[in-house]
């Protein structure tokens, strides 16, 4: 039971790191910013320049 | 305990040994997909447990005391120690593209053992190495890239020359892949109106995202999700509307100028409103399609239709044309080995890894997952009766307009089927027709659906809801495409605009908007050029463009695997050389042949040029199919392919023999063997940040 927890967290982990939530909330410790929309539009048009310039694979 | 350890490690060597050896031997009668599943699962397993973990240890002598970029340039964002599950997971979504699925379709036209023994030996002894090398490599070096590496390690010349070759390959496989979605949509009102619902999909959820819930990703995803399959549904209304099915039923050419347009709008637009959405969107769905095919081809556990080898390995295949050496090998590149996975390799993962260790689980490991997609696939498409399979896959130019003709044609070949049966298939499918349906996709979504189908409490329902699968997977197949499509046409803009800033500046700018929009253009004019072509070929465009493609791939990985080379050569002279050396010949050998003989085949089907002079002869003797016009485009394109290839073959040339200089210098002591490595700094890590 306990593996099986252990392995839905690390599901739930990998999503929001796919989603960008887990380096949204990166930042948001690192800057010590609060969460807001502005915010939020701020880290999403650096992190989507960044990665608009890396090929995707086929 | 380690007397059990060895025992379990023999008998799982024991397990992929039998079964690799009993489809390849006993392959008279049908063999059951579970025969596949276990002998690649178990030569991953032993693979990855003692070549994967040899290569760590004694060859690139992983640290775990020495400090990744991830810690010592940590910044919360980029750079940043991450879970090793997490980042494999991460990585593997970044890896897996549509090419390990239609690769392996294409390929089961030789049989379904060629192109399996392909996939597992390739990832095993090939793709996983490069992918782990290259990892390693950048991870070494702060997260550089493979074109800086290229230039750092091996000199300017051979930096050059893979961007350059990075570029063009792009542009082949954009066209490639747009190709595919074409052919799948063309003629279908149900899977041109999913698709076409997943652009409005995508520009809410970038609106959602950015301003009435900024941040929810995941609950933006799931909303999207649910409104993906509102779409299939949807769709199948629209296909049985009278007043509706004409708007969604389009040609092949239409659709084509619609996917161009839809590039540059897509490569021009902000990226919040639909390329971000999008990806988003695509990541999920893809993760989650592959996980449920796994599931269900563990629960349908169905038996392989096609033979072991057919009758078309003697190179008269009517998907594409060739033998089996070289073009197996080039057709399934990105499941075996693949040379865009270095740009990954080198790209976003090395800096998040958190320990040097994770590089093998996460290079080697998910290459082995991606392999395993393309083991699934080959699955899919073989558990589809052999008739089916040709009939979908030929194109018309070989199989004849009418059902009846393409069904006696198929049949001659000894895989008997019938105009009926495909027509009740269409009919099951929500099709109007499923003859010369090229490309793979409409094959391979079909057998999904049948495991899908069978897999699930509804599969009582058969043939009910196999229309809702078979479309169900299109739109997975084409969503990515498509998130590929647009992504790829504005990275192909960013490396133009780095290359032509050199010639005249103020095109490098990416701020400057005539730069941009006249950059965007031109990407879109070089891949939508090849679509067109491919559309007009008589023979499907894939015939010609998926091996101009594989070539391209596979000549990246050899590219890859020389600056590979080179490290291993400073690190430990000869003495591990043959771990990259031994894939980098076998690529180079593979793909020169298949682009000589792309180039230069005297047989119209395979040779460019001997196909161009086809088409001249019949010109100038008044017995050219179609107008004068069409017969003189066809001819230029073929010229053109050829030059291509050769430009390809050219690039990698020089990049093989710059690489040569630089080992024999350093192998006879008159160049410096300094890797560019940056200095060593032991890690603070602690482990509950791992």
């Amino acid at each position: 039971m306990r593996q099986l927890r252990r392995l839905g967290k690390l599901a739930w982990a990998l999503l929001r790191e796919l989603a960008d939530e887990s380096a949204y909330q990166r930042r948001l410790e690192a800057t010590g910013r609060p969460d807001s929309a502005e915010e939020w539009r701020r880290f999403t048009e650096e992190r989507y320049q960044a990665r608009s310039t890396q090929p995707k694979c086929c | 305990m380690k007397l059990l350890r060895t025992f379990f490690w023999a008998a799982v060597a024991f397990a992929a040994a039998a079964c690799l050896g009993g489809i390849a031997l006993f392959h008279g009668e049908r063999v059951n997909s579970v025969w596949l599943v276990v002998a690649a699962g178990c030569a991953y397993a032993a693979g990855y447990r003692f070549y994967g973990k040899f290569i760590a240890a004694r060859v690139l002598a992983l640290n775990d005391l020495r400090a990744t970029p991830a810690e010592r340039l940590r910044n919360g964002q980029d750079f940043e120690p991450t879970n090793k599950w997490i980042l494999f997971g991460h990585h593997f979504a970044a890896i897996a593209g549509p090419g390990p699925l239609v690769g392996p379709v294409l390929a089961a036209q030789f049989g379904y053992l060629p192109g399996t023994l392909w996939i597992v030996i390739g990832a095993v002894l090939g793709g996983a190495v490069q992918d782990f090398i290259i990892l390693f490599a950048s991870m070494r070096r702060d997260g550089k890239s493979l074109g800086q590496m290229a230039r750092e390690e091996i000199g300017k010349a051979g930096g050059f020359a893979a961007l350059v070759t990075v570029l063009l390959i792009m542009v082949i496989m954009l066209a490639v892949m747009a190709l595919v979605v074409v052919n799948a949509l063309r003629g279908s009102p149900w899977g041109t109106f999913t698709i076409a619902a997943t652009m409005p999909i995508a520009v809410f959820m970038g609106v959602y995202l950015r301003y009435w819930r900024p941040g929810k990703v995941l609950e933006c995803s799931a909303i999207g999700s649910a409104l993906l399959i509102a779409a299939i549904f949807g769709g199948r209304a629209v296909a049985v509307s009278p007043s509706l099915a004409p708007w969604f039923t389009l040609s092949a050419m239409v659709l084509a100028w619609a996917l161009i347009v839809y590039g540059f709008l897509a490569s021009a637009l902000p990226v919040w409103l639909l390329l971000a959405p999008r990806g988003y969107l695509s990541t999920f769905v893809k993760l989650g399609v592959i996980l449920m095919l796994a599931v269900g081809i563990l629960l349908v556990r169905p038996q392989l239709q096609l033979p072991a080898f057919t009758r078309f390995v003697d190179g008269t295949g009517p998907i594409f044309a060739g033998k089996i050496f070289p073009f197996c090998f080039i057709t399934i590149a990105c499941g075996a080995v693949s040379g865009f996975h270095s740009l990954i390799a080198s790209g976003t993962t090395p800096k998040m890894i958190a320990r040097e260790g994770h590089a093998l689980p996460v290079g080697y490991g998910a290459m082995l997952a991606e392999s395993f997609v393309a083991i699934m696939a080959m699955i899919a498409a073989c558990t589809l009766q052999p008739g089916v399979y040709f009939a979908v896959n030929a194109p018309a130019g070989v199989l004849g307009a009418a059902p009846e003709a393409a069904a006696a044609t198929i049949s001659s070949w000894g895989f008997p089927v019938s105009a009926a049966g495909m027509a009740d298939l269409a009919r099951d499918a929500g099709e109007q027709t499923l003859f010369a349906r090229t490309g793979g996709a409409p094959s391979l979504a079909l057998g999904m659906a049948r495991i899908f189908a069978g897999g699930t409490p509804f599969g009582a329902g058969g043939r009910a809801v196999i229309g809702f699968w078979y479309h169900f997977a299109i739109m997975f197949e084409a969503l990515f495409i498509l998130t590929l499509i647009d992504a790829g046409t504005r990275v192909g803009r960013f490396m133009l605009q780095d290359l032509m800033g050199h010639a005249w500046e103020p095109l490098g700018r990416t701020s400057w908007m005539p730069g941009v929009i006249g950059v965007s253009a031109a990407i879109v004019a070089a891949w939508g050029f090849l679509l067109i072509q491919g559309v007009r070929d008589p023979l499907g465009g894939i015939n010609s463009l998926w091996p101009l493609f594989g070539i391209a791939n596979q000549l990246l990985a050899a590219i890859a695997l020389c600056l590979a080379t080179t490290i291993l050569i400073k690190m430990h002279g000869l003495k591990y050389v043959w771990i990259t050396c031994a894939p980098l010949g076998w690529l180079v050998t593979v793909t020169f042949t298949a682009a000589w003989q792309k180039i230069f085949s005297p047989t119209p089907a395979i040779g460019f040029l001997a196909q161009a002079a086809q088409l001249d002869a019949s010109l100038r003797a008044g017995t050219a199919i179609g107008p004068d016009g069409t017969v003189h485009t066809l001819i230029l394109n073929a010229r053109l392919d050829a030059v291509v290839c050769g430009i390809l073959l050219l690039l990698v040339t020089a990049i093989l023999l710059d690489s040569l200089r630089v080992w024999v210098g350093i192998l006879r002591g008159v160049r410096e063997a300094r890797l560019r490595e940056s200095p060593f700094v032991a890690s603070r890590l602690r482990a509950e940040e791992l």
